[in-house]
């Protein structure tokens, strides 16, 4: 059985495809089989960061409607084992998302797989909704300002009544924190929020930090993601992130403010 | 705010006084119009707590019945009236247009998109809300369990402790509601609404952890963010009303 994780936010352009193809990458590496669903119905953009858009043939929706079979729909990733994409729809509305047939198509997707990332479309309404509704776990992706935090809060609240599980009594999945494009310069100068103030106001498990880094444009432009590129900041808070998604305890890195040599302390404010 | 007409004497501002008051109102949406099916369960819901059912004040949802002829819906509004409910007006929409309003003699009113959102808007219109409603419904005469919130109240949710206390264990955000007809404990940051004694006790009390509210209220009477001072925020506080005005010290 699959582990079903649902990458959320409520706000729009906050990084959840970014961290969706960064997760689904990282754990495949990691040797686990795992599949990436995007769930963003009309606006399909998770094949771009994942560099496969040339090669979709069939969509989630297709697989819903029984026009295509799952083996046809999901695409294998070219540079990673274990690692394939299910893209969505670019034409069709998000009414097409059934309760019914997301459950049936995640349904057989949990027997061949390890994990399932769902790449939640922005807002609170239905494609959301769906996107989360059989998850056993969710990722909330933030941005340090405040109207994130406060769209995050209010996801973490829908995520705690309505899921599956917590419809069959089982309570609230658990949810878990990832802070991104994070720049401890702007901390400081107070036009950002602090991890500890994004903590005090959701008080929850942080299960990462990403710094707001060039590497993850660069990496949207070519379709490559950003976990691929191990030598940038953001590349590796995103391998640490995994890591943390696994089970192991690592410390949160890029943080802080890198020491400023003698001339930025000469002429640094 | 109350302000002076253009022209009011100062006489005739002290006769009568408006005052911005909020009140907890509960929305009845009927989905039939079918008097057998709606006598049953207007009798049941009665039957089930007399004294609070009668005392609460009812805007009423027609949405649920679709187009009607104004007669039916005439007959039906009056039909929850005779069961001793109270009605203090009509929810505005497609079915409860102007006329239907005027005809069953009840004020339109405009509701929050959420039911129970525009129970404490500063702003919203309180056409039913003579003063004298504020004196405190006879309590019920059994122990109302105290309500006790383990979650952390997220943005978007409200809870409302019926008849009762409310103990929230964690915090409760900016964008959160919470409601008591009694006291309401919160254990967090208490960031959202709150509102104590919804249903006009004025010896209700708020007890805090760490006051950071966009709007505290006791007995109807509140106060938003813009008037909570910077010193009166803070860790330990306990928010009372005395005489009209709230009051926040430090516990
Ligand atoms: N750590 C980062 N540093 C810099 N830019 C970033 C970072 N994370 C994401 N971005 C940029 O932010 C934009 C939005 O990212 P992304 O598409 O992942 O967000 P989203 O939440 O999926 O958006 P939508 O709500 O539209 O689905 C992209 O241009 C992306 O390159
Ligand atoms: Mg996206």
């Amino acid at each position: 059985m699959a582990r079903i994780v649902v990458i959320t936010s409520g706000k729009g352009g906050v990084g959840k495809t970014t961290t969706a193809a960064a997760l689904a990458t990282g754990l495949a590496m990691q040797g686990r089989k795992t599949a990436v669903v995007d769930f963003d119905v009309g606006l399909r953009n998770l094949d771009l960061i994942m560099g496969c858009e040339r090669r979709v043939v069939y969509d989630f929706v297709n697989v819903i409607n029984g026009d295509a079979n799952l083996r046809q729909a999901l695409i294998k990733d070219k540079r990673t084992e274990n690692l394939f994409i299910l893209p969505a729809s670019q034409t069709r509305d998000k009414d097409a998302l059934t309760t019914e047939g997301v459950g049936r198509v995640l349904d057989e997707m949990s027997r061949e797989f390890d994990f399932i990332v769902c790449d939640s479309p922005a807002g609170i309404e239905w494609g959301a909704l769906m996107a989360s509704y059989y998850a056993d776990e969710a990722i909330v992706v933030t941005n340090p300002e405040v109207s994130s935090v406060r769209d995050s809060d209010r996801m973490l609240g829908i995520l705690a009544s309505k899921t599956k599980r917590a419809e069959q009594g089982e309570g609230a999945i658990e949810a878990r924190l990832l802070l991104t494009r994070y720049s401890p310069a702007r901390v400081e100068k107070g036009e950002m929020l602090s991890i500890e103030d994004v903590q005090d106001i959701l008080s929850i498990d942080m299960i990462g930090v990403i710094p707001e880094s060039q590497a993850v444009l660069n990496a949207s432009n070519s379709g490559v993601p950003v976990v691929l590129d191990e030598e940038s900041d953001a590349g590796q808070a995103y391998i640490d992130a995994v890591a943390r998604f696994l089970g192991e305890d690592r410390p949160h890195r890029f943080t802080t403010l890198q020491k400023r040599g003698f001339f930025g302390r000469l002429f640094g404010s | 705010m109350p302000s002076e007409a253009p022209g009011a004497s100062r006489e005739s501002v002290r006769a009568i006084e408006l005052k911005g008051r909020m009140m907890l109102v509960s929305v009845l949406r009927l989905n039939t119009a079918d008097a057998a099916e709606l006598d049953a369960v207007l009798d049941a819901r009665m039957a089930e707590a007399p004294d609070l059912m009668r005392d609460m004040p009812l805007v009423m949802d027609l949405e649920g019945l679709g187009p009607l002829p104004m007669a039916e819906l005439l007959v039906t509004v009056e039909r929850v009236r005779r069961h001793g409910f109270k009605l203090i007006g009509i929810q505005q929409g497609e079915v409860a247009t102007a006329p239907v309003g005027e005809a069953c003699g009840l004020p339109l009113l405009v509701l929050g998109a959420k039911s129970g959102e525009a129970a404490a808007r500063k702003s919203a219109p309180e056409p039913a809300a003579p003063e004298p409603r504020a004196a405190p419904a006879p309590a019920p005469a059994v122990h109302t369990p105290t309500r006790v919130v383990t979650q952390p109240v997220r943005s978007g949710q409200q809870i409302y402790a019926r008849g009762g206390d409310l103990i929230v264990m964690g915090a409760v955000s900016a964008g959160a509601e919470v409601l008591a007809d009694g006291h309401i404990h919160v254990y967090g940051t208490m960031r959202g609404r709150v509102l104590a004694g919804v249903r006009g006790l004025a010896t209700a009390h708020i007890y805090c952890r760490r006051l950071d509210a966009e709007l505290i209220s006791i007995g109807g009477h509140y106060r938003i963010a813009e008037d909570i001072l910077d010193s009166e925020r803070g860790e330990n506080r306990l928010i009372t009303l005395v005489g009209e005005t709230i009051r926040i010290t430090e516990i």
